[in-house]
């Protein structure tokens, strides 16, 4: 009979151990094979595989810090604190032993469900990396959204309390969004040596334009890094010491920081200079054409590059406050992306998680503010399906924006300008496209997303 | 693995003359001050209370490991304390504490530092290592305890 085990305390320095040595001493006079996975200072020890959760009876969990138990999905548990496997550690064996272990057919559905989770694997980086992210779209959106509440250009003025929101939400949380989702991304594919080269490379992807998109690149590329590093460094035992906190980090964050420079930036620019250009070509053609691939544009990277180059040449056209079709069409396909997801965590529960139902509530708040990024948690973990839904969404809004003739004299607000007298030109025609744009995006998320 | 290098004969008493609880961290943090490895007395000491009030690391058996991250420690190491009267430390059996380990480690310590102190903590859950501490005589006696 094997039994598993994780021990963890808050300091990470003592208990941890000295409940895993308990454990061990416990289980060899009980006669019971034991694997104590320690989660201390110095990082996961021993880990629990795969392979040994297959051959266990039954895992006790003598914990007083936060462990991931999904893991154990279909094993029992014994739960239990570093304080209980200290002082009874044989009591929580023999509780252990006398669990009842899963039925043969829960087996078969455990083995299912483990060979689609390999298959996943980058998934579950990717999520864990959105839901680190969720939190900071969804204060600084709020935060964006209630200076706005000042009028559209009130934190421009310096020293208000519009400002201190904007700076707050914008400067401060915004900027730290796509740091965090590449440096989770990292952490959750190589532990805590990936998080700084993860957020840097975070970092870097905003200053280079790259956008979200390009945290995720930064955050594999991170992770991997670190992971191979790991894997290639062999040093002897007394220098061990300066892996996690010289080597790794100095060459992870060296190689992915270069990385981003010269392979992701270059092409990055390159990309935003064409994209100006053929935009100014593209301003004499048909506006129905121009408004399809704006708002394509507009939902495509949620305030990347791609996002920004049809924005910036939306605001171009609003030479000194004269109305434009642009400008309406690009605001509208920067609101359906948040409302469409927002609309799908309704109208499909069952396909999104708690959290992101939660999020969903918090991206209809974005969507009417004009603050795209609020789709982006969505998107971040879901691309494949999200991308496409909310680009085809937008670019009906926007072409619908451009056929209705609908005009915006200013370049952001989302609701909050459309009661300003002459800020929009066909009030009620431009509400109409947001709205059936919002629910071509909600409907088809809807349809396209799997049951979980 | 270097135990000896978490320990010092500076930072070693036989004989503690604290009666409480608070009155054995201190003593055992004057000495640790004395020693040079502490920056700030009143700092650590904060971390220390701070660990405590979670659970006491009274472990039973009458041994008690107080212990602290702080910036105000200079370098990972332990303090040793012998109470021949013992020590009431709400130590999760409700015996009182006659040996004290007062493990203190700076906010950035390298992790062959960390696997000592680990070592350490395993070593203690050992009937044969506690019998050899609580017959320790001098300070080669509390190292070899360990070997």
């Amino acid at each position: 009979m094997k039994i598993l085990a994780v021990t963890s305390c808050p300091t990470g320095i003592a208990h941890t151990y000295m409940a895993a040595e308990a454990l061990q001493i416990a289980a060899k006079e009980l006669g019971v094979d034991i694997k104590v996975e320690t989660r201390g200072s110095v990082g996961a020890e021993n880990e629990i595989t795969n392979e040994d959760i297959k051959g266990a009876h039954a895992v006790i969990l003598a914990v007083d810090t936060k462990v991931d138990e999904e893991r154990f999905s279909g094993l029992p548990i014994v739960k239990a604190s570093v304080k209980d496997a200290i002082k009874d550690a044989k009591g929580l064996i023999q509780r252990a032993m006398a669990m009842e272990k899963k039925e043969y057919v829960d087996k078969v559905f455990e083995a299912k469900k483990e060979s689609k989770e390999k298959i996943t694997g980058a998934y579950k980086h990717l999520m864990t990396g959105v839901s680190y992210m969720i939190p900071f779209v969804v204060a600084g959106g709020i935060l964006i959204a209630l200076s706005f509440m000042f009028g559209i250009k009130a934190f421009e003025e310096k020293g208000t309390l519009a400002a201190a929101l904007m700076d707050i939400g914008g400067g401060g949380a915004f900027s730290l969004m796509v740091p965090i989702l590449a440096g989770f991304i990292a952490f959750s594919i190589a532990d805590r040596p990936g998080l700084v080269p993860g957020m840097v490379g975070g970092v870097l992807a905003g200053k280079l334009g790259a956008g979200f998109l390009g945290g995720i690149i930064a955050g594999f590329a991170a992770g991997y890094v670190v992971a191979w590093l790991k894997k290639v460094i062999k040093l002897p035992k007394t220098m061990e010491g300066l892996m996690p906190v010289l080597i790794l980090p100095l060459l992870s964050t060296l190689i992915v920081g270069l990385g981003m420079i010269y392979i992701i930036g270059g092409p990055v620019a390159a990309i935003n200079n064409a994209m100006a250009n053929w935009l100014k070509n593209m301003s004499g053609g048909s506006a129905i054409t121009l408004g399809i691939i704006l708002g394509l544009m507009m939902a495509f990277d949620m305030g990347g590059p791609v996002n920004k180059a049809a924005y910036t040449f939306a605001v171009s056209t609003l030479a000194a406050g004269q109305p434009s079709m642009i400008m309406a069409a690009v605001m509208a396909a920067g609101m359906t992306p948040p409302l469409g997801v927002a609309l799908a965590t309704l109208i499909a529960k069952d396909k999104f998680t708690e959290e992101e139902r939660e999020a969903g509530k918090a991206a209809f708040f974005l969507g009417i503010s004009f603050i795209t990024e609020g789709a982006i948690p969505f998107a971040a973990a879901d691309p494949f399906r999200i991308i496409p839904s909310i680009m085809v969404g937008s670019a009906v809004t926007a072409a619908l924006s451009m056929a209705f003739k609908c005009t915006l004299a200013v370049p952001h607000g989302g609701i909050f300008v459309l009661p300003i007298p002459n800020a929009v030109g066909g009030l009620f025609l431009y509400t109409i496209a947001i709205i059936i744009g919002t629910l071509v995006t909600g409907f088809m998320i809807s349809a396209l997303k799997p049951k979980r | 693995m270097d135990i000896k290098m978490m320990f010092s004969k500076e930072r070693v008493s036989f004989d503690l003359k604290a009666r409480t609880k608070e009155e054995a961290i201190d003593e055992l943090i004057e000495m640790l001050y004395k020693d040079g490895k502490l920056k700030d007395k009143e700092s650590f000491k904060r971390a220390v209370l701070k660990r405590e009030e979670e659970f006491s690391t009274g472990i039973g058996m009458g041994i008690a490991i107080p212990h602290g991250k702080d910036s105000s420690v200079v370098e990972p190491c332990i303090t040793f304390g012998v109470s021949k009267n013992g020590i009431d430390f709400d130590s999760m059996d409700g015996k009182p504490a006659h040996i004290f380990f007062l493990i203190s480690v700076p906010e950035d310590a390298a992790d062959t530092h960390l696997h000592i102190l680990s070592f350490i903590s395993r070593k203690l859950m050992h009937e044969d290592v506690r019998q050899k501490l609580f017959n320790a005589k001098d300070f080669e006696d509390v190292i070899n305890a360990f070997n």
